[in-house]
């Protein structure tokens, strides 16, 4: 009887995944990947000089204050929009519900600083809305309407109004999954329907309702645009300060490891309040809910209530955009708008093809050679989406500065050719931070087909390039179309990084539209902005289609 | 000569306690027909992905042809080994068409070449007329056939067969088995099947090994194994059987219900065994002689037999119970039986051999 003795370095396991290519270039894309996180995070221990001392005295304690106020308004007021929208499409029949129920997801097209100076300027006291109401009405609050929105408690509305579809998403997939057995089981227990709300759906739906949560308010902390129109002082408005302001890079590192330390925190709430929690699914007696018809002043209260969202976080900034847009149209689309436009373009399409083939790469790597070391190189090479776009600048410009100061390559004419500050600085961060979006849709369809056709092929003696070319790929369109789409939006509506890592003299949309907005002009600023809302736009539509197919 | 061979292979997976795989060895000489039988988590399965490259043995050798393709610190990656595989699911790429899987694996070969091989195939596997078909387009059959077809196209050292039968309609497996036979043994083909069900088996295998906890338990012909197993285990495994204890004396075999005779020598180093006479290996007679006598506590109506369960009393008070088969209209009338077990097919079991 042999003895099953432990595993060694040397065993064939180990050294056939040695001679893997596959194995080395998944090891290397995470190690490239990981490495301006490393760096951003080693910076921790450093001791700081006087500038971190004054930084962290005087700015640190109003940056995490600002930050916690942030993410706690963020997170209630996304459940609250979230989870009753959610709730009231999925359970109820009322006028409107089938548009509402993917028009809830609309305002995801809008990020948050578009959305954020759209209703800046139509509370504006020069306002179009706002000089209506003055001269028809005499309505008038001072130089705003209503509120100053430039404000702490604007920017949790403004943050929430672009975030809440992330809970409302991933609520309503929860519910709707449900057997209506089991509300059926409640009501014949004679429990009514707020008791089964608040008993049966909400304690059930809990861990998606917190993921959902989670991914908001890590876009809270990855917002720059927002806070910085806003005049919120947080981390990241805290880093452009520290690395532009005060030209000291220490200081922005230090501040991107305290707001790693956040996302980290996030992190592990996230995976402890899921805990061990599985539930048991019904099985084969799943019964879709039927949805129950309401009386009409209950089926009116549910529309407006659904409306109230789709209405302040989509429509209206939109028909301000749009009319903006017709206002400045032709000042403003120029041959440098062209420019502009081919510039975020072609970024956007080298960044989702870069990442969109690696994605492919690696997820195909960890389905041909399952192992722990490859399991883990493809969660390291996911990391960057949880890491905010300021951190991950701050970490590959270290990098590239140290290369560029260390290895650069001296041209004939004596005149050192830096990296820093070129396509390839961008379009490198654009693949550490959306490498997961890419990766997520490409698995998520390579799960789908059956690990027997791979393991067919290769043993009919077809190489594993080819059976990823012949056999994978082709089965993979609606993935990988999905996954460079998602990528090609994420970097066309890119603020902080792309702001601190573009080439000198190099304009996006989102940085024009950003800079037209921040000088006053945000008139000028709409046409931009609605192109990358409308780009935005294609993804909800497929959803859309997606969800009318399963029904 | 053999094509393959299995030398004390081991594989166990992480996070379980025992072996998926316990030190086995297995030999599958030229034109061999091998089932390898067994529940579902026995290892069989495991065993098939090792010997087409797909898992990794923590221990041992495997040998395709005389050549190591894995142990001796030496790993060949599946697309190297020249072994064929049907899969349950058949896996037909369902992007390409019958004709397009077919040839999916002859792109060394010269256009003419790929022409001429996948007719011939194609012919053989009965397939004509569906070269333009998709996947979604055939029947259960007929997939079955094309995954037979596209693992035969480059003619491997060995083809393997996972589960073959057990997505076919009980209606149309005995068929299926039949054709897949008759294909394998024209080409003189080697065939591994992995199987549960041991109909597969009698039907189609030259060889079978039973294998329980990732060893196996018994290596033999379908007609053997059935008659004769090794052990209770495996007994039960190929159908019911009368399992009767006993007591070796000179003329036979002491039981409960009297002396059973045999034709074989009995064993002369023991004294007490089990006896293991499958249902079908007793006759009805129509009087006493030397029958035994027993009356009927069950009937149960089978279709082409009955099966009679006969209470054989004993002085003593010690009963027996045995199971017979019998055609319907067996002589067996007012619930009594007379019957006698076929002195060549009384099958013993040593007392350890019981599970």
């Amino acid at each position: 009887m042999v003895k099953h003795k432990g595993r060694n370095l040397f065993d064939i396991q180990f050294q056939r995944q040695l001679r893997n290519p596959w194995i080395w270039g998944a090891f290397f894309t995470a190690l490239l990947i990981a490495f301006p996180l490393v760096i951003v995070l080693s910076n921790i221990f450093i001791p700081g000089d006087a500038t971190w001392q004054h930084i962290s005295r005087n700015l640190l304690p109003g940056y995490i204050l600002n930050t916690i106020v942030l993410m706690t308004g963020v997170a209630l007021l996304t459940f609250l929009l979230g989870v009753s929208t959610a709730w009231i499409v999925s359970m109820y029949n009322f006028p409107g519900h089938r548009f509402l129920s993917w028009a809830l997801i609309l305002p995801i097209a809008i990020p948050a600083y578009i959305n954020g100076f759209t209703w800046a300027g139509i509370l504006d006291y020069t306002s179009p809305v706002y000089v209506f109401l003055r001269n028809n009405f005499g309505i008038d609050s001072g130089q705003y309407l209503f509120f100053n929105i430039l404000s702490l408690p604007g920017a949790v509305i403004i943050l929430s109004l672009s975030l809440y579809p992330y809970v409302y998403l991933i609520s309503k997939a929860y519910f709707t999954r449900q057997s209506s057995s089991l509300f059926e089981v409640a009501s014949s227990l004679g429990r009514n329907h707020g008791d089964i709300f608040f008993r049966v759906a909400l304690p059930m739906a809990r861990p998606a309702i917190v993921a959902g949560i989670s991914l908001a308010l890590m876009e809270v902390l990855n917002d720059y645009g927002l806070v910085r129109y806003f005049g919120v002082d947080t981390f990241t408005t805290g880093i452009f300060t520290a690395w532009f302001a005060f030209s000291h890079p220490q200081s922005a590192l230090k501040l991107s490891a305290y707001l790693m330390i956040f996302v980290l925190a996030l992190i592990i709430m996230e995976k402890t309040q899921r805990g061990q929690m599985r539930y048991d699914t019904l099985g084969n007696t799943y019964r879709p809910l039927t949805k129950i018809k309401l009386s009409r002043r209950r089926a009116v209260l549910a529309t407006i209530l659904c409306l109230i969202p789709f209405l302040s976080g989509f429509a209206i900034p939109v028909v301000m955009l749009l009319y903006w847009s017709s206002l400045t149209f032709e000042y403003v689309v120029n041959y440098r708008f062209t420019e502009l436009l081919a510039n975020s373009f072609l970024l956007a399409a080298s960044a989702s093809a870069l990442v969109t083939l690696l994605a492919l790469f690696i997820s195909f790597t960890v389905r041909s050679f399952p192992s722990r070391l490859v399991k883990l190189l493809a969660r390291v090479a996911t990391l960057g989406y949880a890491i905010p776009g300021a951190v991950v600048a701050i970490g590959i410009l270290i990098l590239l500065l140290w290369i560029d100061s260390n290895l650069g390559i001296s041209s004939p004419a004596g005149i050192r050719i830096a990296i820093t500050g070129t396509w390839f600085s961008l379009v490198f961060a654009y693949l550490v931070r959306f490498m997961a979006v890419g990766y997520n849709s490409v698995d998520s369809g390579m799960e789908k087909i059956s690990t027997s056709l791979d393991e067919a092929s290769r043993s009919l003696g077809v190489s594993n390039l080819k059976t990823l070319r012949k056999v994978n790929t082709p089965l993979l369109t609606g993935s990988i179309i999905s996954a460079a789409l998602l990528v090609f939006i994420d970097v066309l509506k890119e603020l902080p990084l792309t702001l601190i890592l573009r080439p000198f003299n190099f304009d996006t949309l989102a940085i024009r539209a950003f800079e037209f907005a921040s000088d006053e002009r945000i008139a000028e600023a709409a046409p931009a902005a609605m192109i990358i809302i409308i780009t935005g736009m294609i993804p909800v539509f497929l959803l859309n289609r997606l969800m009318g197919r399963i029904g | 000569m053999n094509i393959l061979e299995l030398r004390n292979i081991t594989k166990k997976f992480p996070g379980s306690w025992l072996p998926a795989v316990d030190n086995l060895n297995l030999d599958v000489a030229m034109s061999e027909n091998v089932a390898l039988l067994g529940e579902s988590g026995c290892g069989k399965t495991t065993i098939l992905r090792m010997i087409a490259g797909f898992e990794v043995p923590d221990g041992g050798t495997i040998k395709i042809n005389g050549q190591v393709v894995s142990g001796q610190g030496k790993f060949i990656e599946p697309q190297n080994r020249k072994v064929g595989i049907v899969f349950q699911d058949y896996a037909l790429f369902p992007h390409k068409t019958v004709w397009e899987n077919i040839i999916f694996g002859l792109f060394r070969l010269p256009e003419s070449e790929v022409n001429k091989k996948a007719s011939e195939i194609i012919e053989l596997t009965g397939l004509q007329g569906l070269e333009k078909r998709y996947p979604h387009q055939l029947s259960g059959g007929q997939k079955q056939r094309v995954a037979l077809a596209r693992a035969m196209a480059p003619e491997p050292e060995l083809i393997l067969f996972d589960e073959p039968f057990s997505n076919i309609d009980s209606m149309r497996k005995q068929q299926m088995r039949e054709d897949i036979k008759n294909i394998i043994k024209k080409t003189r083909a080697t065939a591994i099947f992995v199987t549960h069900d041991t109909k597969d088996v009698m039907s189609i295998a030259d060889k079978v090994s039973v294998i329980r906890q990732g060893r196996i338990v018994q290596t033999d012909n379908p007609q053997k194994i059935y008659t004769f197993p090794v052990n209770t285990y495996v007994a039960d495994f190929f159908g019911k059987t009368n399992y009767i204890k006993a007591k070796v004396s000179p003329e036979g075999y002491k039981t409960a219900m009297g002396i059973i005779k045999t034709k074989s020598p009995l064993p002369a180093d023991i004294k007490d065994v089990l006896l293991s006479i499958r249902p079908e290996e007793f006759t009805t007679c129509k009087e006493k002689n030397d029958c035994f006598y027993g009356s009927i506590v069950k009937e149960r109506f089978m279709g082409e037999y009955k099966e009679l369960t006969c209470k054989v009393e004993n002085p003593s008070g010690e009963n027996t119970e045995i199971i017979i088969y019998t055609i319907p209209n067996a002589q067996c009338t007012n619930g009594k039986c007379y019957f006698k077990p076929n002195e060549e097919k009384i099958h013993v079991l040593k007392k350890h051999d019981e599970y």
